[in-house]
């Protein structure tokens, strides 16, 4: 059954959950797109994503274009699902099925 | 620990913008590099059309749009690849098919007695349709295409001793820029 991913639900975890959910089928999302998509700043986006990829929702990858630093970030399976589920709890509320 | 309903609404709500925004994100940096494609085209076109002879204009624009649109195809594959796997890639190729066919059209049934319209018509038309794409969907794109439908009437207003030229450069030169602006987004 459909469940609250406290995790997820924190405001600005729930936007890179959803802007990476959206770019399944896509190549990694690059750390400065991520930024722009989820308006936020880098340490905030930082720290929010080592949490995600603490959890196993989310993998991170470091590489170097030339001498340029860059970070890469992707949903992992199991980010997929718990995201997945977690909008459907929140259909769930929303739809009277649970909560309030 | 369960939330309210109006709680979830936000969040969803947030979800929604979240990829709303994302996809508006995508569309421009897929876009950008096929404007800046299409600035050299025009560039190109304008000033062919400047220094050669009239008879050899179309064969010009026929190569010309050819690269346009095969460089348009593999740009717009290259950069939305979910878009390609869904087999989505054939829009971009028909929307600049249709618009040229539409233009084409024009040009036979309202047939120009002088050059000038001619010249301007692509510059009005493809402001038109990017003026159309912004209000649509992508803001940025009503900017780009006002930039141009004006661009392309003050050459025809004021500077009709050089219009090729000046469709070239203002025009081309234009897209190219607002390539550069959508790629950045």
């Amino acid at each position: 059954m459909a469940e609250l991913d406290e995790l997820i639900h924190q405001p600005l975890r729930l936007k890179i959950m959803a802007a990476l959910h959206a770019e399944r089928d896509a190549d990694p999302v690059e750390f400065s797109r991520l930024k722009a998509v989820t308006q936020a700043t880098d340490g905030n986006l930082g720290s929010h994503l080592t949490t995600l990829e603490k959890a196993g929702y989310v993998a991170i990858a470091k590489d170097f274009v030339g001498k340029k630093p860059r970070t890469r970030v992707a949903l992992t399976p199991a980010g997929r699902k718990a995201f997945r589920r977690h909008v459907d709890y929140l259909r769930a509320v929303v739809e009277g099925v649970d909560g309030d | 620990m369960g939330i309210s309903k109006t709680e979830a609404a936000s969040a969803l709500a947030d979800i929604e913008s979240t990829t709303g925004r994302g996809r508006l994100l995508k569309t421009y940096q897929v876009g950008g590099p096929i404007l800046m494609v299409w600035g050299l085209v025009w560039a190109a076109g304008y000033t062919a059309m400047g220094v050669l002879p009239p008879e050899r204009w179309g064969l010009a624009w026929l190569i010309l749009d050819a690269i346009g649109i095969a460089a348009s195809l593999l740009l717009g594959r290259r950069g939305d690849k979910a878009a390609a796997k869904a087999g989505q890639g054939w829009k971009v190729g028909a929307a600049i098919v249709a618009i040229m066919a539409f233009m084409a059209a024009t040009y036979v049934v309202f047939r120009p007695t002088s050059v000038e319209p001619a010249i301007v018509y692509p510059g009005l038309m493809t402001g038109l349709v990017y003026a159309g794409a912004g209000i649509a969907f992508a803001p940025r794109y009503l900017w780009i295409g006002a930039a141009i439908f004006v661009a392309s009437l003050v050459g025809f207003f004021f500077f009709q001793p050089w219009l090729a030229f000046w469709m070239a450069a203002v025009g081309g030169g234009g897209l190219f820029v607002g390539g550069l602006w959508l790629r950045r987004a």
